[in-house]
This record gives C-alpha cells, structure tokens and sequence, in this order.
C-alpha cells in the first residue's frame, strides 16, 4: 500500500465518528424542527459520549465488553476498507460480523427484554441482508466489478443504470439507522416494549463505543450510497442529502410496524423491485 | 420455551407504574398476570381524619388528570346528603372546567398513544395542542393540571364575560389543529395497521366484565354517565360516542370523537351559561348514606359516602373507571402479540393512581 | 336521594346475583363499610344507568363471606382489595393474591379497620 492510501485510511478512521455524530445532531435537530419543538444543539451526541465514557462501567458479564469491541473494530475496518477502495463483499462479510456480535452480546445475558431484542435484530439483519447483496451484485452487472476502485473508475453515475436499486437500498439503510418503521429491535426512545431492545443491558462506557460504532455505521451505509453518484461532487452531496431528509421525514409520518410486517413488505418489494430493475437492465443491454 | 417479561412498573411506555407478568412464547403472549399496589396511598382512610371540605382536596389528588371531575362528584354527594341547590351559573363553570379537563385527558392520552406505537411526531403535535387547554385553566382557574375551584356548595372562583370569549376562541384554535391530525388517525394505513383488530372486545365481554367509559363504548354500549343529566348537562344536547368494532381504533376514535364533543358542549354552555352566585352557603353536617355517579374522561366514576352527622365522613368509596377497565384487560392479552401490549395497555387509558387510590 | 338496599344474609348472596346478572345488570363495584362491629358489604349494579344495591351484613367474628368472582369475574379485583384492607376471606376467588393484592408481606394490621381484642370472646387481633 502506498502512503497516499494508507494516509487515506487514517483520515478516514478519525473523521467518520467526527461526521457520523454531527450528522446525528443535526439528525435530531431536524426532527425536533418537524415536531415543533426546539431539539438539542447540534454538538449533543458528542456530549452524550463524553458523559457515558465517564461512567461507572457496570456488566452482567465479560462477554458484553468482548462483543461490543468486536463491533466496534469491524465497524472501523468496514470504513478503513472502503477508503482502501476494497471490495464490496469483503465490506459487507466485515459488517456481518460485527453486527452478529452485537447480538451476541446482548444473547449473553439472561435479561428478557435482551433476549428478545437481540432476536429481533437477527431478524432485521435476515431482513436486510440479502437486499444489500442483490444491490452489490445490482452494481456488479453495471460495472463489472465488486472492487469499489472500479466502480469509482465507471465514468457514468450508476443511479441512472440502478433507480429502483437505489430504493432497496435505502430500506436497509432506514433499517441500519433504526428509523421508524424500522426501528423494531431497539428505538431511538425507549418508548417500546422491550424497553431498549437489543441495547437494554448496554450502559456507560459501553454504550459509548455503541454509539461510535453506530456513527461508523452510518458513514460507511452513507458511502455505499455515494457509489451511486461518484461522478460528480455536487451530485454525490444532494444525493445524500435528499436521501437523508427523506429518511427523516419518514421516521416522522409512521409509526413502528411489526417485524412480522417489516419481514413481508420489505422482502416482497424489494425483491420485486430488484427484479424489475435486473430486467430493465438486461432490456437495455439488447 | 416460554418467556417471562415483567412489563412494569418502571416501563418507558406506561405513564404510571404497573406490572404485568406476561408469559410469552415465540412473542405471543400466553398470559397477563397484573400486580397493582405501587401507588397505593390509603386515600379513603382520610376520610376518618379530615373534615368534609379537607376531603375536597384530597379527592382532586386521587388523580391528575380528572381531578376536576373527583371532586365534583365527591360535592355532589355530600350537597345530595345535606339537600344543598347548587346555583345554576356554578354547575356550568363546573362542567365547563371538567370538559376542559376531559379535552386535556383525552390530548394526553393520544399523545402517550402515538409513542406506544412508535409515531413520536404525533406525540408531540398532540401534547402542543394540549398546551393551549391548558393555558386556559391556568387563567382560569390558577393551575395547570390540579385546579382546586370545587368546594361544597358551589365553586370557588367565577369566570368573567371576556375570559368566557376568550375560551371560546380557544376552543376554536383547538378545533382546527385537531382537524390537522385528525386525517392521520383515520386514514393513515400504518397507524391501522398497529390499531385495527388489537385488543378486541366484544359487546358481551365489555358489558360483563364491567368495563367503563370509552372501552364500553368502542364495543357498542351506548352508556355514558352524562346521559343521567347530572350537573349543567341537563341544559345541553347529548348523545354519546360509540364505536361497533371494540378494538383499540374503535377506542381511539370514541376519544378522538370525544374531544370534537367537548368542544361542542363547552360552546352550548358558554352560550348558555346564566348570572347568578357561584356558591350556595353550607350549614351543618351531612347523614345518611349515597351513591353519586358521574363520567369522567376514562369512563364511569362512582363514590359512595356514608355520613353519621359527626364532623368527619364514616365512609367514602371511590371507584374509578381504570378499576372497572382492570379485568378487561386482562381478558384482551392473551393471545395477542409482544408489539401489542403497549398499545393494548394504553387503549384502556391506564390511571393507575386513580386505580389505587 | 333516596339510598334504597335489599338486605340479605350470605346465603342468599349467590342466587340474588345471579338473578341480577340474568336480567342483564352491569357489575359496578363493591363497598365495604367498618359499622365497628361488623362490616356492611354494598355490592352496586347498573342497568340502563340506574342502580340498584345489595347489603350484606358481615360480623367480624365470622369474615368469611362466598365470591361473586365466579357469576361476574370483574368483582376479583375488588374481593381482592377489600381481603387486603379489612380482612375478610373471600370463598372461591377467582384469582386469589391472598391479602397481597396492593399490600407487601411486611403489613401485618389491616389498614382499614379497626379490631379490637374482647378478652371475653377469642376471636380478633390486636389493633
């Protein structure tokens, strides 16, 4: 690796919290602006991970502390790996694993409303999963390639090739971000009944590195949506920010459905739009 | 492999602490086991230790939310023990005040409905709209959510013409923001979806397990204490609200429909509330023994007071709508799954303090 | 208002329910009265919004009384919460907390009533 990647990498691993975290301050601040309320500053989520990383650390059992590092050094490698321009599969095996052990942790201990939560966010990630594979073999068939190099090299924006995969894509990312009506396994406010969900028996210093974790996590849905408009600058950043502001607006208009229903609607439309756009592209290609 | 979730009694979703034992598997619930008793505060026992008009303020704190309407129907009994005529212009401030306290009851009660499910958006829109409601007691009557202007005999405080239009004005403001949410409860198919068809009640069950107020009513029992005319609400039309399907939409929209009722009927008494004393003097001690109903916003309250002429109360008796709501819960959790419990749980209005006194 | 009650003993208590549940009356509540040395247990139905009452008379040496749990299961609660007050046993209670419905195991003096020890008579507890 030459030192423009690898200095590539540190950048990357030192900014994405910095942005993920100002992203979910300005989050909160634009749902608060639709709920019409004033909402927190835009820095909060900062100053909730200070506050947290200075608490008494208080497990039920040592596997919690193992599982939640585990998540947090996927989630780095995840980006790191996407600033080395990897491949998109290898991204998403990486993912795969810090998200299991995320449930792991919150299966080793005994607590009912874990127990479940963690239940629940297995059947998220077999909800979401297998969209984002159709999205990465979707984008293999434009660019030929999984090497995320290559497809930044393709000299036209592949949303134009790929719209309703787009679509599936932003299912997974309203499941990734825990957005109604997604947010089944752990809600932005406790107001459910599994109280916190998969992130009940997390506090403290731990739920600090959750919540970097987290950011992490949304740069990296983020930049897997950019590959959609890697052209140009301009078309990058109002992709993003139209996709954003619709996920908001939406966590807004409905309330959390049932995982039963998320299960159904989100396999059956996905997949059905994933075929549609498959076929459009075979159309095309004749 | 059965599960066993204690909901409660510190849960994010219940406004007031109650356990309840549920028994799951594959996150359907096998059965509800409740345990009450976390607020239990012994309020009847007072009667044996404060005087008649103490107990006024006693009775408003069995509750926040519907304190109003306790000590109305607490002065009731005992102007019905002591054959006390309550001037006319005091009993439609006194209604007036209670359907602003339902109007209140029922905005906060959607607003914790709305979280339940997921929707916080709702939530807040609902507890904005709540503000103006209250912003009129606080004029009016000097608090926010406890406003002590019952007292045997009458009330406590008038309220002037221009106070009188400018609740009218607010009623009006109320009526719009209301027809703003109002598309999004009826036709939003989401919101359906968690609502239509959870927690159902037949007609039989509500009316033998004693369910009271909008809980009978969403099951089809046209019953509602304000038929009985008792108060100002002899002078004004009513009919009551009621929804067939007996599930927890049906519940939903008796409260929401409720909400556009009390503004009507705080209009017709505004337009026809007369002059005249607020209070009528009280001399004396009450005896004998009555029975006193009345509806507040979680349905039917009843309050027995026994009086032997000393200077304090033998027996009061409350029994609250929540308490009567308790068994049909009870009845609608089995078989439903773990994401509707919330929802279920909120759709009977749960006053746990009122419960328990 | 006129307070008018059918009183009865307790072995009436049953049927008179029961006729009052097959002619369709709602199960309102039940009140307990301390009357000092018994208690007065006032059991108030509703039909069509009128009420109508029944008076059992219990004496605190005898505090057993049949459950009415099993004609309207609603009244649960209620038995539940007058056996953790006054201390009157419910015969046949549906769902039976056994004095514990509101109270912990801690309280010892029924809260709501006084008993008094006769040293003549060998029933009652310490007040």
């Amino acid at each position: 690796m030459d030192f423009k990647t690898i200095s590539f990498v540190i950048l990357a691993i030192i900014l994405a919290p910095l942005a993920g975290g100002l992203l979910a301050g300005i989050d909160r601040r634009l749902t608060a602006w639709f709920q019409g309320r004033f909402g927190p500053p835009i820095l909060q989520p900062f100053y909730d991970v200070i506050k947290l990383l200075g608490k008494e650390p208080q497990v039920v059992n040592y596997w919690q502390i193992f599982c939640v590092h585990i998540y947090l050094i996927a989630s780095i490698l995840c980006v790191a790996l996407f600033a080395m321009q990897a491949d998109l599969l290898m991204i998403f095996f990486v993912m795969t694993i810090g998200a299991v052990f995320m449930v792991v942790g919150a299966l080793a201990v005994p607590s009912p409303y874990s127990q479940l939560g963690a239940q629940r966010e297995l059947i998220q990630m077999l909800t979401y999963e297998p969209l984002l594979i159709i999205v990465f073999v979707g984008i293999y068939f434009v660019t030929d390639s999984f090497k995320i190099a290559d497809i930044l090299a393709y000299d036209r924006p592949i949303f134009l090739a790929l719209p309703l995969l787009y679509l599936v894509l932003t299912f997974a990312l309203t499941i990734k971000l825990r957005k109604s009506p997604f947010d089944i396994s752990a809600s932005h406010h406790a107001h459910q009944e599994l109280v916190r969900g998969v992130l009940t028996e997390y506090s403290g210093p731990y739920l600090a590195i959750l919540e970097i974790a987290h950011w992490y996590d949304i740069v990296l849905i983020l930049a897997i949506c950019s590959l959609f408009w890697s052209t140009s600058w301009i078309g990058l950043v109002i992709l993003l920010a139209v996709t954003y502001m619709a996920e908001i607006i939406i966590d807004n208009v409905t309330p959390r459905m049932t995982w039963k229903w998320m299960l159904t609607y989100v396999w059956a439309v996905g997949i059905s739009l994933s075929f549609f756009n498959m076929a459009l592209l075979y159309a095309k290609s004749f | 492999m059965a599960t066993i979730v204690p909901f409660g009694p510190q849960h994010p979703v219940l406004p007031e602490p109650l356990h309840l034992k549920l028994v799951l598997e594959d996150e359907i619930v096998k059965e509800a086991l409740p345990t009450l008793g976390y607020v239990h505060r012994g309020l009847e026992t007072l009667a044996s230790i404060r005087d008649m008009d103490q107990m006024v303020q006693i009775v408003e704190r069995v509750c926040g939310i519907c304190s109003c309407i306790h000590a109305h129907t607490y002065c009731m009994c005992i102007e019905g023990l002591m054959g006390i005529e309550v001037p006319q212009r005091a009993d439609f401030l006194r209604v007036i005040w209670s359907e602003l306290h339902r109007m209140h009851s029922h905005l906060l009660w959607l607003g914790l409905l709305a979280d339940a499910f997921g929707m916080e958006s709702m939530f807040m829109h609902a507890w904005r709209i709540r503000e103006r409601v209250m912003d009129v007691m606080e004029a009016t009557a000097g608090n926010r959510v406890i406003i002590s202007v019952n007292k045997i005999g009458g009330v406590r405080r008038d309220m002037s013409p221009e106070q009188l239009r400018w609740v009218l004005q607010v009623v009006d403001e109320l009526e719009t923001e209301l027809d703003k949410i109002k598309a999004v409860l009826t036709n939003d198919y989401s919101v359906k979806k968690r609502t239509v068809g959870v927690g159902v009640l037949t007609y039989q069950q509500a009316y033998e397990l004693g369910a009271a107020g909008p809980q009978l009513r969403g099951s089809g029992v046209a019953q509602d204490m304000r038929m009985t005319g008792y108060g100002a609400y002899k002078y004004i039309d009513f009919a009551p609200v009621v929804e067939k399907d007996g599930d927890s939409w049906a519940r939903t929209m008796v409260r929401f429909r409720e909400l556009y009722q009390s503004i009507d009927i705080v209009r017709q008494l505004i337009a026809k509330i007369p002059d005249g004393e607020i209070a009528a003097k009280v001399k004396g001690k009450p005896t004998g023994e009555i029975v006193c109903r009345s509806e507040q916003p979680r349905g039917e309250l009843m309050y027995y007071v026994r009086a032997t002429g000393d200077k304090y109360l033998d027996r009061v008796r409350i029994r609250t709508p929540t308490f009567a709501n308790v068994p049909p819960l009870l009845a609608m959790l089995p078989g439903c799954e773990m994401a509707d419990v919330p929802i279920i749980a909120l759709s009977i209005d749960p006053c746990i303090s009122c419960t328990e006194r | 208002m006129a307070f008018e009650t059918m009183n009865l003993v307790k072995g009436q208590l049953s049927s008179e329910v029961l006729a009052l549940k097959n002619k369709g009356y709602r199960f309102v509540t039940m009140t307990c009265v301390d009357l000092g040395d018994s208690f007065d247990l006032l059991y108030h139905f509703d039909l069509d919004l009128k009420l109508t009452h029944l008076r059992l008379n219990v004496a605190k040496a005898d505090r057993v009384v049949p459950s009415i749990s099993g004609i309207y299961f609603a009244a649960l609660v209620i038995e539940n919460e007058t056996q953790d007050h006054f201390g009157i046993t419910f015969d046949g209670l549906a769902l039976d907390f056994g004095g514990h419905f509101y109270l912990e195991e801690e309280v010892k003096k029924f809260p709501f009533c006084k008993f008094t020890v006769n040293k003549a008579e060998s029933a009652g507890e310490g007040a």
